[in-house]
């Protein structure tokens, strides 16, 4: 490609991004449930509630923002002003349910209290941390272990003639993360569930305050092992829009190839996943092996099986490798071969369909109500994608083929990925044969103001991952928040379970296949 | 839909299937693990240009990396194998090898010195 094409796209694309910075309203705290209810009545999609300790960067007490995405791209962030006192606000969770969970959360790191939240419990911090320790203060240091508190657990339980409670984890028989879900039931059939996650929260938020913007990326980009692309993506997009940085046009291809791939490997081993949930063998193994080449093809182009390293802000780290790029073509042919007949033989199985059909329905009101993102919410008839509806990186030449389903069982879940996973090896493809040559990496444009801050996402295989990004002094992160597509996920889960049979469970958790790693942070 | 003949043509490919395929496994360890070109293995120094800047001390996000007088070292239980000291030396001395079989018995053991001011 001419050079001067180039730094004239990268020029405009600077101004459309200096204009596209979202300014922050200030509401009144008793104002803020009404006005987020209002503008997702209007179409919004709930983003996050994040809570702030605003002493550090000039103010003198505490702050919640809401962020709601609204239709046709742009961002409402409304911030309501709070003392440091007795910081506390009417609960939104009764207006806006999706706000559920970080409501607790806020409540938890920052002791600001949701005045009327239906479920006041914790949420991250266990009953180990005493009362009245909220670590996400400025006035508490990070490496100061607070005492055991003598606190227990209690669960949410359903009483009654004939209810009974199945405990299962946070140690399970299979190798994966830790989750205690109490299970109320009558027989087989689930009344209710109460998911508890956070066994595996390691304070990463706190952990980058006062951190360099480049020694963040590497603590961020693995908060969990599966979503690197997505993470680094949003990540790199918050500072990029914090110091007004276009990325030359290689690094947006090679972005775009990135997380395609991502989302490949996660949908292939998923799909093998949801097999794995009613002990259908040979379509784990065909689609574990199948997974395995892609990891491999991933090593091939970038030294990591996983992706990890290579997004960084400004562009890329490395290049990706001209021989794994030569080679794409021929690799990804038999991969979508066996992808396709892998997908028959376990649609063709009537016992296997039999499970799928039916089991775990998440209506389109559930899931819009509770924020559902990614696959959960497509298979629900939500049409949500941010590769669509706020395109990133490359997204806005390439468009993306949406995969949408009604029925909101397994089995719409399953067909969505299937379909996703073949729409990706189109994206790979495309990708690899428009990338341009170039550049891939460009410095960050401006250094941050103290106290500015920005938002980034990136679709992942589970949906829409944010990051709400504050800069203070000398380039460093002053608050950061990572809202991942599983942690939005999880009420969805809880939700998808009551009426099924116990044993179905499994099946229904595995259909969504959340994180908890980055989750938990 | 398939009729009462392609069912059984059907099972016997699927049987025959991994026969076509062969092993896809690999004989690991008698044969070397087949690394990827780019391939990210332990950081390795080239004494010979080392200048004793120190930029990749201060490059690595872990605090894996130590240079004293005489002595670089690297603790790769430390390690994340992100590359940013090759990136940040302005001598090009440290470069990701293609070493990968790191276990050792003792967890001292896993940090790795040399001496980076060449003997007179």
């Amino acid at each position: 490609m001419a050079e001067p094409i180039e730094s004239e796209s990268l020029a405009k694309r600077a101004a459309d991004e200096t204009a596209a910075s979202e300014p922050v309203e200030q509401v009144a705290p008793d104002a803020l449930g009404a006005r987020v209810a209002a503008l997702i009545a209007e179409g919004g999609q709930f983003v996050m509630l994040i809570g702030l300790d605003e002493r550090s960067v000039g103010g003198d007490g505490l702050a919640v923002e809401a962020v709601v995405a609204r239709p046709g791209g742009g961002l409402a962030r409304l911030r309501a002003r709070l003392p440091l006192e007795e910081p506390a606000y009417p609960s939104i969770s009764p207006l806006v349910p999706a706000a559920h969970s970080d409501e607790r959360e806020v409540k938890d790191l920052l002791g600001i209290v949701p005045l009327g939240h239906p479920d006041p419990r914790s949420l991250v911090l266990h009953e180990q941390f005493p009362r009245g320790y909220h670590p996400l203060r400025k006035d508490v240091p990070a490496d100061v272990r607070p005492p055991d508190a003598e606190r227990h657990f209690v669960p949410f339980e359903v009483h009654g003639e004939g209810v009974y409670q199945l405990p299962v984890g946070p140690i399970h028989a299979g190798i994966i993360e830790p989750g205690h879900f109490r299970f109320s039931a009558i027989g087989e059939r689930i009344l209710h569930l109460d998911a508890r996650l956070f066994f595996v929260h390691r304070g990463l938020e706190k952990l980058v305050e006062g951190r360099s913007f480049a020694a963040a990326l590497p603590i961020v980009e693995r908060a969990c092992g599966v979503c690197t692309v997505t993470h680094a993506l949003a990540y790199s997009q918050a500072l990029e829009a914090l110091t007004r940085t276009a990325i030359p046009a290689r690094a947006r291809w090679a972005r775009v190839l990135l997380a395609e791939l991502e989302r490949l490997y996660n949908h292939v081993g998923d799909l093998g996943n949801i097999c794995a949930g009613i002990g259908f063998q040979p379509a784990v193994s065909r689609l574990g092996w199948l997974k395995e080449r892609l990891l491999r093809l991933n090593d091939a182009l970038t030294g990591h099986r996983y992706l990890t390293g290579v997004v960084a802000p400004g562009g890329l780290v490395a290049d990706l490798d001209p021989h794994g790029l030569a080679a794409l073509p021929e690799t990804l042919d038999p991969i979508g071969v066996e992808l396709a007949s892998a997908i028959r033989s376990i649609v063709r199985s009537e016992g296997v369909m039999g499970r799928f059909h039916g089991t775990g329905v998440v209506s389109a009101a559930t899931a819009a109500a509770l924020g559902a993102l990614g696959v959960g919410a497509r298979a629900s008839g939500l049409r949500l994608d941010l590769r669509i509806d706020r395109p990133y990186a490359a997204y806005d030449e390439l468009p993306v083929g949406l995969v949408v389903a009604s029925a909101g069982d397994v089995a719409a879940r399953f067909h969505v990925r299937a379909q996703e996973a073949h729409e990706s090896l189109r994206l790979v493809r495309e990708a690899a044969r428009r990338l341009p040559a170039g550049p891939i990496a460009a410095p960050l444009a401006t250094t941050a103001a103290v106290g500015e801050s920005s938002l980034g996402a990136a679709e992942g295989p589970r949906g829409a991952t944010w990051i709400w990004l504050r800069a203070g002094s000398d380039n460093t992160i002053d608050r950061l928040r990572l809202r991942s597509a599983s942690y939005a996920n999880w009420p969805v889960v809880a939700a998808a379970a009551p009426g099924n049979l116990v044993p179905d469970f499994p099946l229904i958790n595995k259909s969504f296949e959340l994180c908890y790693a980055c989750t938990d942070r | 839909m398939h009729g009462p003949l392609t069912v059984p043509l059907d099972v016997f490919d699927r049987l025959l299937r991994p026969l076509r395929r062969g092993p896809v496994t690999s004989h690991y360890p008698d044969v070397p693990p087949d690394l990827a070109p780019a391939a990210r293995g332990l950081p390795e120094l080239d004494a010979s240009r080392c200048d004793g800047s120190a930029s990749c001390v201060g490059a690595c996000p872990t605090d894996a990396i130590a240079l004293s007088d005489s002595v670089w070292s690297i603790d790769v239980g430390a390690c994340i194998f992100c590359g940013a000291c090759a990136r940040a030396c302005p001598r090009d001395a440290i470069r990701l090898g293609r070493q990968i079989e790191l276990a050792v018995q003792d967890r001292a053991d896993l940090t790795i010195e040399r001496n980076w001011r060449a003997e007179p």
